[in-house]
């Protein structure tokens, strides 16, 4: 998960940061223009990798915000005063919002290459918008003829004509921008966002609405980027439709690579690097002392010269040697170099009861439950009962419906026909999310936790998903619930201290499964689907995760599918058989082992060996 | 009503076109799952080519079988320097390596042909047109332009559904990991797959290069547009492809009809109405 950013990169941003307050001593109005132009680009990218390096959304098409806030500034100021900057940025911020929401309800419904190819759809709309009517002066653009001043009343507090002060108004913003990214990505709704970059589908299925998040990032990144575009357009009082268009996104694709995606320090090198290489490249007496350092005076003169005259070529072969040679960005290489992370501090916590005092758990009820995928019938008519606080086994040969079962039951499909009841609540057809909002948690076949975050901090994300509400700013509110909360479930899922603080992708298969229970665990579910929990396992896991199983039954109700026979007609109360998607029996694990059908159908081998 | 039935033939002809690059830009995702945003380049590139090559030649027809052959070689050295480092590679690494062709592409267009607009001659054997009705008549030109499409996307049917590498080719959109589960040598695919999507976007570029005039950044359009088709048709489906890039036509030969002020708008509100319905597309799995 992003932490605070390391010492090596403090000391380089604060570096930047003395550099730029000290340039306006020193710099000339060329070099403030261009300072302030890096800035308000800085502004954007970082707003882009709050969708690409912390939500995990590719978005082509974000500089239609951009534009949109640039434009915002021609709409609102009148055709020969200044506009108040106090009306123009929450005006600009505001009309990106609000647009974003709109666009954002479509394409957040989109993942992977549809969500790319989308955005870019919908950015080059509002780009036609713009050049192919006459709003704002169509094809040509339209001038801003005085720069916003903020003024209130008669009082005039700042006056964007003059450089200096625009200069450090526009440092000013992008410190405050990288302070908020860097706040909001760490605060609970920040790291269910980091939680869904990773794996959506076990968010969803931890009860976070995992749209909802997805949607409020496009917006929160979309109003970023509103902000960037009106102080861009205050730099040289003109907006021209390209500033929505799709280079602009691509562009800013680039510096968030380059420097470095999910980071958000990183985006912000990469559009310096980004800057400083495409204005080198556009200057041959620059290019030309560059390459003097090589060769002969004459020879550098004249390649200088043919360089600089097809520098975008020349910026396109930088940019693929850079994506080549470091496909992490300019970020890459700094957590490369920087020590290791020191882990976190494992806080003081209360002593946990030994045994789980009994709580009634939920009960779940399926009636005539069907599922079918065109002409295959998955799932046949089922009606079962499974009562609170027990442990119920699913079994059945492959192919019988087992996880297709357990995915209608958990909302990742829909039943076809039948009811689904928890407690005495109709379930059926609800989403993942709000499924499981009511108690139900699941794990899957696959192991299925956030690989990249420690144990700790998946349970955290699960504890999360308890205290629902789900837009939560503030790391201080229900922290004590949720930290008991992880605690206890990383003991009862009998995960080692020692082992809680290490990345998910470093514990071992048996520690993945158990983690994946913790989590369920910390999510505060009632009613635990489990999918092969104890797939993969040795003899001496499996007995152990079959006692928590038998454990975690005083509070709560568990349906669980199993392959291994032994373990699971030793630890279920119950066993429900399914054959080609039909109820073929359910009872007490004595009256399945006598049940001949049973046996006939599925049981015939494993009888005989269990006998022997 | 005339101006009608000439928009829409205009509008079902520019779909049988941009059919022709959308169906390589979808081959290329649906097989190599590499999003390549080159490839309005590739259009950009047969139509400039299709313009020196109609100078020596003198028609285009001629200047296209001798450019498609040359496309496919383009496209090989292309995927041998570029793309083949981009297969384990997220998203985003192809986007911006992709990207920075087009920088390279465009760039390479400014000195070879500069900036000016072209022309390419239509065929004096095609010159005129049919007479609908009074003072309106409809090109012989793009009456060869659709039937030649139709002819093309008729020969990639029947190359995806009877043959050795069609079989290899719809093996690979169901499942990509499959096809070097069967053995198949996979770099060798891709080769083959990418230059086919470059030979067809240049197709595209080379027969539409008489019809309007051959500029810079002519390719950009074309790939935003062929971008809505893949989704709307579903991505790696050719038959999405034909049946989005029609309807693509069609709504913009209408919209530019019915509604002048937002004709380029249409298109993308029929997107978001398909993604809405079926956010896997037409023809697409479940997304």
């Amino acid at each position: 998960m992003l932490a605070r950013p390391r010492p090596i990169v403090i000391v380089i941003l604060l570096a930047l940061l003395a550099y730029a307050i000290a340039l306006p001593f020193f710099g000339g109005a060329f070099a403030l223009k261009f300072a302030a132009r890096v800035m308000i680009t800085g502004i954007f990218v970082i707003s882009l990798d709050l969708l690409i390096g912390v939500t995990g959304l590719v978005s082509f098409g974000h500089a239609l915000y951009f534009g949109l806030g640039a434009y915002s500034l021609y709409f609102i100021s009148p055709a020969s005063a200044a506009a108040n900057g106090f009306l123009a940025i929450p005006f600009a911020m505001l009309l990106a919002g609000i647009v974003a929401l709109i666009v954002g309800s479509v394409v957040v419904l989109t993942k992977g290459f549809y969500f790319i190819m989308v955005t870019l759809a919908f950015g080059q709309m509002g780009f036609s918008l713009f050049f192919d009517t006459k709003i704002a002066g169509g094809t040509d653009g339209a001038y801003i003829n005085v720069r916003p001043i903020f003024s209130i009343g008669s009082q005039q507090l700042l006056n964007f004509s003059n450089r200096t002060a625009f200069f450090y108004f526009c440092l000013a913003a992008l410190v405050l921008s990288y302070i908020f990214l860097l706040w909001l990505v760490r605060t609970p709704f920040g790291r269910v966002l980091q939680g869904i970059k990773h794996n959506e589908a076990r968010m969803s299925a931890l009860g976070f609405n995992t749209y909802a998040y997805k949607l409020a990032s496009y917006v929160i990144a979309g109003a970023m980027a509103g902000f960037a575009g009106v102080l861009f357009a205050a730099i040289d009082g003109y907006v021209a439709p390209e500033l929505l268009g799709w280079r602009e996104s691509g562009l800013a694709i680039m510096m968030v690579v380059l420097g470095g995606a999910g980071t958000l320090y990183g985006p912000l090198l990469g559009a310096i690097l980004y800057s400083m290489v495409e204005e080198t490249l556009k200057s041959s007496s620059e290019l030309t002392a560059i390459f003097s350092l090589v060769m002969n005076g004459a020879t550098a003169k004249w390649l200088g010269g043919i360089v600089a005259n097809s520098w975008s070529m020349a910026l396109g072969f930088f940019l693929i040697a850079a994506v080549l040679a470091a496909p992490k960005g300019i970020a890459g290489f700094i957590e490369k170099f920087a020590s290791e992370a020191k882990r976190s501090k494992a806080r003081e916590i209360k002593p946990l009861l030994e045994t789980r005092e009994r709580a009634k758990a939920m009960q779940l009820e399926v009636e005539n439950l069907m599922r079918a995928f065109g002409g295959l019938v998955a799932v046949n008519g089922v009606s079962v009962k499974f009562p609170p606080n027990k442990v119920h086994g699913i079994i059945g040969p492959n192919g019988a419906g087992k996880t297709t079962f357990i995915n209608v039951l958990s909302g990742a499909l829909k039943p076809t026909q039948g009811s689904i009841r928890l407690e005495s609540e109709e379930i059926g057809g609800k989403k993942p999310h709000a499924v499981a909002r009511r108690g139900l948690g699941r794990s899957y076949q696959r192991t299925n936790v956030l690989l990249p975050f420690t144990a700790r901090e998946n349970c955290a994300l699960a504890a999360q998903a308890q205290f629902p509400s789900p837009f939560r700013f503030s790391n201080k509110w229900r922290r004590n619930e949720e930290e008991q909360a992880v605690e206890d479930a990383l003991k009862a899922a009998g995960i080692a201290p020692e082992r809680a603080d290490m990345k998910a992708s470093n514990l071992s298969h048996g520690e993945q499964r158990q983690l994946e229970i913790a989590m369920l665990i910390a999510s505060g579910a009632k009613l635990l689907l489990l999918d092969e929990p104890l797939a993969g396992m040795g003899p001496e896991e499996t007995g152990r995760v079959t006692a928590l199983l038998r454990e975690l039954a005083a509070d709560h109700t568990i349906v669980l599918i199993e392959h291994d026979m032994d373990a699971i007609f030793a630890a279920a109360d119950t066993l429900t058989v399914l054959v080609e998607g039909k109820l073929l029996a359910h009872g007490t694990p004595e009256e399945i082992r006598n049940n001949m059908a049973v046996r006939e159908a599925y049981l015939g081998e494993w009888g005989q060996e269990g006998k022997s | 009503m005339d101006l009608v039935l000439i928009q829409l033939l205009n509008g079902v002809q520019y779909g049988l076109l941009i059919f022709l690059a959308a169906s390589g830009l979808t081959l290329v995702f649906g097989i190599m799952g590499v999003i390549n945003l080159s490839h309005g380049s590739f259009y950009m590139l047969g139509a400039y080519g299709a313009l020196t090559l109609t100078q020596f030649t003198g028609d285009i027809f001629l200047s296209l079988a001798l450019g498609v052959p040359l496309a496919f070689l383009f496209g090989v050295i292309i995927e041998w320097l570029f793309i083949r480092h981009l297969y384990d590679r997220d998203h985003l690494q192809q986007v911006l390596l992709t990207f920075a062709l087009i920088l390279i592409f465009n760039e390479a267009q400014k000195l070879l042909w500069g900036s000016y607009p072209h022309s390419v001659p239509v065929p004096g054997y095609l010159q005129g047109g049919v007479k609908i009705s009074g003072l309106l008549t409809y090109p012989y030109y793009r009456i060869a332009v659709a039937a030649f499409c139709v002819a093309l996307a008729l020969a990639m049917m029947f190359v995806i559904q009877k043959t050795r590498i069609g079989r290899i080719i719809r093996a690979g959109e169901s499942n990509r990991e499959m096809v070097e589960a069967l053995g198949i040598d996979s770099r060798l695919l891709f080769r083959f797959v990418f230059a086919a999507g470059v030979a067809l976007a240049a197709t595209a570029g080379i027969v539409a290069s008489p019809l309007e005039s051959v500029y810079p950044g002519i390719g950009e359009p074309v790939l935003i547009i062929s971008f809505v088709v893949v989704v709307i048709g579903g991505i790696g489906s050719i038959k999405g492809a034909f049946v989005g890039a029609l309807l693509i036509g069609v709504a913009d030969a209408l919209g530019k009809v019915y509604f002048p002020a937002f004709s380029s708008s249409v298109v993308y509100a029929l997107m978001a109405a398909v993604l809405i319905a079926r956010p896997g597309g037409l023809f697409g799995r479940a997304a």
